[in-house]
Formats: structure tokens, sequence, C-alpha cells
């Protein structure tokens, strides 16, 4: 199986701060990957530099075998939605899906309107106008349009009712399953309960730097071997491991129990 | 790329098209009142020439349309040039066009060629009313190169346009937000004029002076622009600020000659000044941009104004390329 991320002690400085210490992690291609940490643990700040929108300071990322740069080649096989759910909220959903159109190689525009007459969001209102849900799905479906091999998700349901969560995360899992093993997704959130249910990878960020990474079940049948326990929840494996970054674990934890 | 531009600005660029086209308008018909006035002047004068330039053209208020050939410019740097990265980068919208199949030095290769080709198409168009109005002032005063007149005529408003647009573009990319950008045009643009206006444009071309017999007078032929006057002692000194500031300099025996000396012979008359100042040796002067030059002053200061606007396109380009969005 092939690679969809590798990146090797990657690293990024602020001028005040560390956003990502010395990140070296591997995502084969075809998984769904959780990228699970509290607030300011770098989970954007990775998500940007494998988008190539920010550029690391130290180490190097391959992104679907070479460095994230600014080539249409290498833009045309990412999807990236950013946590604030970046559209034009003057323009249209359609307006959107014509724009996309121009700017990218292999755009999907039937499949975009399609999904979005599924959930009866309206293609000439201005995406100002509809709800944060509404905003969630148009976006999302603008980046599976586009055709990506690598999706890229912040936080996209932070701004979400559990129902729009639901299907937002209904939509990812259909996408996935329509890509038959060619689209890798990395999906960054603190609600370990929805990660739960889409993904099979995971990559835990605490205080800039990766606490755990691997395939889940793996993680999980190791940590119980190691704790001598019948059963662990995803959640317990997330919290043992939090421990490095304790008091960013106790927020993580209040924060976690309040959004679930 | 050029799809998403249009559909960007396209309200935008409606609202200021009806505006520009209302200052079209109120530019037509104050011109045409203006040249219908000195076409009866011409006829009614028949060659007088003080009677010409009694003739009152301009009606107050309306003076001052030549300057939006100045206020157009400045004020599509302000609310195009400023926003286009500047918003962007605010409303996060960047994350969504940098992340379609185009690079970010295409996208914006794209839309900031757009909106300068706009900003030098409105400029050209308020500079081309604003020259034709000025037509019968340039005739009757001769003052086309005169500062003031000749920043709102020609071919220079199209420079202003360009820069006030690129200084706007480059400000925003820098400063991530609009608003301190359009402050950044609105005072840049400014200074920068003033600056250029003041100290660099007498000295495009090295000025040419020529000297006179002070009992007689000289004007530049044509619309030139005068840049100073006065006279010259024989020892070389020059008095340069007009010839009331000529008296202390002048030497004793004129000085009391000057009307309203109590010395002087029947009041005094600068007839007899002059001709006193003739016989110590002064000569009169005046130093001048001759009017042949007014194209190439327009070329000069246009070309400095878009080389200005190509560096700071540069340095948006290198910004938004290797900052991180």
């Amino acid at each position: 199986m092939s690679t969809a991320i590798e990146t090797h002690e990657l690293s990024k400085r602020y001028r005040r701060a560390r956003a990502l210490t010395e990140c070296t992690v591997t995502v084969p291609e075809g998984r769904v990957c959780a990228l699970i940490g509290p607030n300011g643990a770098g989970k954007t700040t990775l998500l940007r530099i494998l988008a190539g929108l920010v550029r690391p300071t130290g180490g190097a990322a391959l992104v679907l075998s070479g460095e994230p740069r600014q080539d249409p080649a290498f833009l045309a096989e990412i999807g990236f939605l950013g946590q604030e759910i970046p559209l034009y909220r003057r323009l249209t959903a359609e307006d959107h899906i014509v724009a996309g159109a121009h700017l990218n190689p292999r755009w999907d525009a039937a499949h975009a309107r399609t999904r979005l007459a599924e959930l009866r969001i309206p293609l000439d209102q201005r995406v100002g106008e509809l709800s944060g849900g509404q905003r969630a799905q148009v976006a999302l479906a603008l980046t599976l349009a586009k055709r990506p091999r690598l999706l890229l998700l912040d936080e996209p349901f932070a701004a979400l009712d559990p129902l729009a969560r639901r299907n937002f995360l209904a939509a990812l899992t259909t996408a996935v399953t329509d890509a038959a093993g060619l689209l890798t997704v990395v999906l960054s959130s603190h609600l370990v309960s929805d990660l739960e249910r889409v993904c099979d990878h995971l990559i835990l960020l605490a205080g800039s730097r990766v606490q755990l990474a691997g395939d889940i079940d793996t993680l999980l049948a190791q940590h119980r071997v190691a704790q001598q326990a019948e059963d662990v929840a995803l959640e317990e494996l997330i919290l043992a491991y939090m421990g490095a970054d304790a008091e960013s674990a106790g927020t993580f934890l209040a924060t976690a129990g309040e959004e679930s | 790329m050029t799809w998403l531009v249009w559909r960007q600005y396209r309200a935008q660029a409606a609202i200021a098209s009806a505006l520009l086209a209302a200052l079209a308008a109120a530019i037509i018909v104050d011109g045409w009142q203006i040249a219908s006035r000195w076409h009866s002047a011409l006829v009614g004068c028949a060659g007088n020439g003080g009677c010409l330039q009694q003739t009152a053209l301009v009606n107050g208020v309306m003076s001052d349309l030549p300057y939006f050939a100045l206020i157009v410019p400045a004020v599509l740097g302000m609310l195009w040039g400023a926003p286009l990265v500047a918003s962007e980068l605010e409303a996060r919208t960047s994350d969504f066009a940098w992340t379609q199949s185009v690079t970010r030095t295409r996208w914006l290769a794209v839309k900031a060629g757009w909106l300068l080709l706009a900003a030098a198409a409105c400029g050209g168009g308020v500079a081309a009313l604003t020259t034709w109005w000025s037509g019968p002032v340039n005739a009757q005063s001769a003052t086309a190169f005169t500062p003031g007149q000749f920043d709102t005529q020609g071919i220079v408003p199209i420079g202003y346009a360009v820069f006030a647009m690129a200084l706007g573009i480059a400000a925003g990319t820098v400063a991530r937000r609009a608003l301190p950008a359009i402050a950044v045009v609105l005072g840049g643009f400014i200074a920068l004029r003033l600056l250029i206006a003041d100290v660099l444009r007498p000295h495009y071309l090295t000025a040419v002076t020529t000297y006179f017999n002070v009992t007689t007078t000289f004007t530049p032929p044509g619309q030139a622009w005068v840049l100073a006057q006065g006279g010259v002692s024989p020892t070389g000194q020059v008095v340069a600020r007009g010839w009331g500031d000529l008296e202390p300099a002048l030497p004793a025996a004129c000085q009391r000659l000057l009307p309203g000396s109590p010395t002087a012979k029947n009041g005094g008359s600068l007839n007899s000044v002059f001709s006193c100042m003739q016989a110590h040796g002064w000569r009169g002067f005046v130093t001048y941009q001759p009017a042949g030059r007014y194209w190439p002053f327009q070329g000069i200061e246009t070309g400095i104004y878009v080389l200005l606007a190509a560096a700071l396109i540069a340095v948006a380009f290198v910004v938004v390329r290797r900052r991180d969005a």
C-alpha cells in the first residue's frame, strides 16, 4: 500500500511560539485519519502545511509523494476545508460551483449539484444567508467536486449542531466509500465520539508534539495488552496519552465532556 | 480565474460605472457651456487679447471638476486596491481560492491584472474628459503646463490611477487588513504626489533660462511652465522672487527712483528704475520649461508612476507567494 502522507520531524515556529515540533507521522493511502488534540496543539498548522498554505520551518513533508508546493498538478490533488468554512458570503453555491469549474482540471459539478439538491440547499441563495450546517455542506460538496486524492478537513463541524454534524459525517463516509480506497482523509477535531465512527487511523497531538499515531485497532490492541484490560474505548486511550501534557489534557477533558 | 474576478466585482463595477457616467455627464454639460462662452468671446472680442482675458469662462465650484482626475484614481486604489488581497485574508476566502488548482501567483496575476486595467481605463476616461473640459481655459490663460493643471490633464492621471491601485494592492497584502491599507493609499498617494510634483517634476529636463534687457519684457512662447523669474546683477547675484523683492538688492542710485521713495523726482516711475538698472548692468531672466516639453513631461511623469506601480506589484507577488496563508 502506498503512503499518502509522510512527515519527518516536521516543525513550525512562529515568532513567539512553537506550533509544531518534530512531527513524524505516516498515513497510508485510503485511510480516514483522525487528527486529535486540544486547541493550540498544532492540528491546524499540520493540516495547513500539508495543503501547502503554510511553510514548515524545519523537517520535511511528503504529500502524495511530493512536497506541498505551488503547482497546479499538486493543488488539484488536495481538497482543503478550513475551520472558518471559507466561502464568498455574497456569492451563491451555484457561483462557487461555476468558479470551481473554471479553477480545476477535473471538476464534478453535477455531483455537487445533486448532493446539494438532496440536502435541499438552495443553489441560488447567497452563501452568507445559509445556516452554518448548510454552509459546511456546500463547502464539503465543493471540496469533493474537485475529486481530490487527499482531503484535509480542519474542524469542519466545530460550528455545527448534532444533526448537521451527522449529515456532514454521512456525506463524508459516502465520499470515502465511493472513492474505493483512492481517497485519503485527514480530519481534525476534538470530538472523539464523532471521529470514532468514521476513522481508522489516528494522530494525537498535544503541546505541538505527536503523542500517539497509527492504526486505531492496532493502538487499541496494544493498549489493552499494556493495561491488561478487557476492553478499552478510544477516548480512554487518548486520555492516557495526553499525560505528557497534563494541563491541556484537563482542558481537553472538559471540552470533550461539554460538547459530546 | 477571470470568471471569478468578474463575479466578485460585477456589482461594484456596475456601481462604479453609474457614478463615472454621472461624473462624465457633469463634465460634459459644464464643458459644453465653457466652450460656448469661449466661442462667443472669440467672436465678440474680435482678436482683442485683453477682452479675451477678461471673459469669465469657469463657473464657481465647477472649476474643481478637473480634480476628479486625481480623486478617481485615489478612490479606486482605496476601495478596490486595498481590499484586493486583504479582504480575502480577513474573510479567509483565500483558503478557498488558494486551494483550487490555481497557483497563488496566477491568482494574483489575473486579479491584480484586471483591476490595474480597470484603474487605467477609469483614469484615462476621466483624464480625457477633464482634458477636453480644460481646452478653453488652456487657450485663455496658457496654463496647461503649470502645477494643478498639468496634473489633471493628458495621460498622467492614468499613471496616478495605476499607481494608486498598485499601492492599495501592495499595502493590503503586507498589512493583511483592508482598513490600514486604505489609510496607506490615502496618505501615500497624497504625499508622493506632492513630493514628485514639487521636487522632481521641475527637473525632468534641464530648465531653459532666457536673459533679457530689463527695460523690455519677455514671456516664454506658448504654454510654457515658468519656474522662476527676476533680475541678475552685474556681479551675478540672482534675485529670483519677482520684481517686488528686488528692491533691497538694487543699487542705491536706482532705489532712489522707486515710486514712493521720498527722493524720487515726480513721484518716481518703474520705467526709470528699469533704465537705471539697465545702466548699472542688470539683466532680467526667466527660467522655464518650454511649451514643447509638455508631452515629454507627461510621458516622464506617467513613466515614473507606472514604474513605482510595477515595483509595488512585485512586492505583492513576493509576499503572496512566500508568506504563510
